[in-house]
């Protein structure tokens, strides 16, 4: 059975499991609970009473409320990955046996905040490092220890770049003379014309 | 099998015959503690005032209890070699069947902490992937060169590490076929030979 929100591969097992688990609750606490799932996918914290309150009345054991809870999250943020829409979401989730209520209240939540959950997906995609910000300063070289009458303009840069494992921010600094400044210059204007050519 | 004693072992452990059943199910608790989380010397400072013995004999009471139930669980032995192992104490009747009960209900734990701590060699942690394609670069413009670009992360011991690769299609078409080849490796008649004989 090919799924869209699986990505037209076969649903996992331990999801197909967990969906009789999901079902005991009303369809009112799911969609309280998928908010809350909603939260953690958008990296803020869940609130783990909330989600005990919400789970003590279907008497779930505690490996039943991280089951939920993960399979809630798969559902969610592979559906996102995919792009695919609420109705076909919600159908895909009746074949595999969520009551209509639950499905439907899933869904609403997907659908409002799909958008946030794709940008927050795009925020984290892999990206090697990052320029945080540029800094530069030109100077006037007037004389040094090998020639005394210099007169040379001279350009510094220095560009932090944060690392999106650690979080560090290291520096790099560079001089530069005027005239391999304006060919470092032109290869960028050059890069740019050609990043602009495939914006869409 | 059986367990053989140390004398140093037994005459730590002999300390715990001196003192009330009570007492001992008290000190078991302790050990699995011990076990679970390390060593907690304030306990044995509180226990030895109220006991009124050295520390020193408290701490090596308890860490006998310990040593006696990680050897029992490392060579898994069975009721009765373990019960003739402590024969030997000359502990009560009551003192060895709780001792007894002790073992039989921390041994999958007391097994499952000793397992996580044998050597470990880097594992998988996640792996993230994206897709890009090269569209010009300084020496040449106007190419299309699709390439996956991976972040590896690694954890050993603790320690995580990160391997940036990368790979064009042909590349990654190949290591999934060699890494499913792998997994299939699984079901060929002898290996399912070995783990019938493992199990």
């Amino acid at each position: 059975m090919r799924f869209r929100f699986c990505g037209e591969l076969d649903c996992p097992d331990w999801v197909l499991a967990e969906i009789s688990i999901l079902s005991k609750l009303t369809s009112v606490k799911m969609k309280l609970l998928c908010v809350q799932v909603v939260k953690d996918l958008l990296g803020q914290s869940i609130d783990y009473d909330k989600v005990h309150k919400l789970t003590a009345d279907a008497k779930y054991e505690a490996g039943d409320v991280k089951a939920s809870i993960a399979a809630l999250s798969f559902i969610l943020s592979s559906a996102a990955k995919y792009q695919v829409d609420g109705e076909s979401l919600s159908n895909e989730l009746q074949q595999l046996g969520l009551p209509k209520e639950h499905s439907s209240s899933l869904c609403k939540t997907y659908a409002d905040n799909l958008s946030n959950l794709q940008a927050q997906f795009m925020r984290q995609s892999l990206k090697l490092s990052q320029l945080e910000s540029a800094e530069w300063r030109v100077d006037y070289i007037l004389s040094s220890s090998e020639l005394q009458e210099v007169q040379e303009p001279m350009v510094q840069l220095r560009f932090r770049v944060r690392n999106p494992d650690t979080g560090d921010v290291t520096p790099h600094s560079f001089n530069m003379t005027a005239d391999k400044f304006r060919l470092f210059l032109s290869e960028l204007k050059q890069a740019h014309q050609v990043m602009g050519g495939l914006a869409l | 099998m059986l367990l053989v004693l140390a004398d140093e072992h037994k005459e730590h452990l002999g300390f715990l015959n001196e003192v009330d059943v009570e007492v001992v199910r008290e000190f078991c608790r302790i050990a699995m503690e011990f076990i679970r989380s390390g060593p907690n010397p304030k306990l044995y400072q509180s226990a030895a005032q109220k006991l009124s013995v050295a520390s020193e004999t408290v701490q090596h009471g308890v860490e006998g209890l310990m040593f006696l139930l990680t050897e029992a669980a490392r060579y898994m032995i069975s009721e009765i070699d373990f019960q003739d192992s402590i024969m030997t104490l000359g502990f009560s009747e009551d003192l060895r069947s709780l001792l007894l009960q002790l073992y039989l209900d921390n041994r999958t734990e007391i097994r499952t902490i000793l397992s996580e701590m044998s050597m470990d060699l880097p594992h998988y942690h996640n792996l993230e992937w994206r897709l890009e394609v090269t569209v010009a670069s300084r020496t040449l413009r106007h190419q299309v060169t699709p390439r996956l670009m991976m972040k590896l992360h690694t954890q050993d011991s603790g320690e995580k590490d990160v391997q940036v690769l990368q790979t064009d299609p042909v590349n990654l078409l190949h290591m999934t076929r060699v890494l499913e080849g792998a997994l299939a490796e699984m079901k060929s008649t002898h290996c399912r030979r070995i783990v019938r004989n493992i199990k």
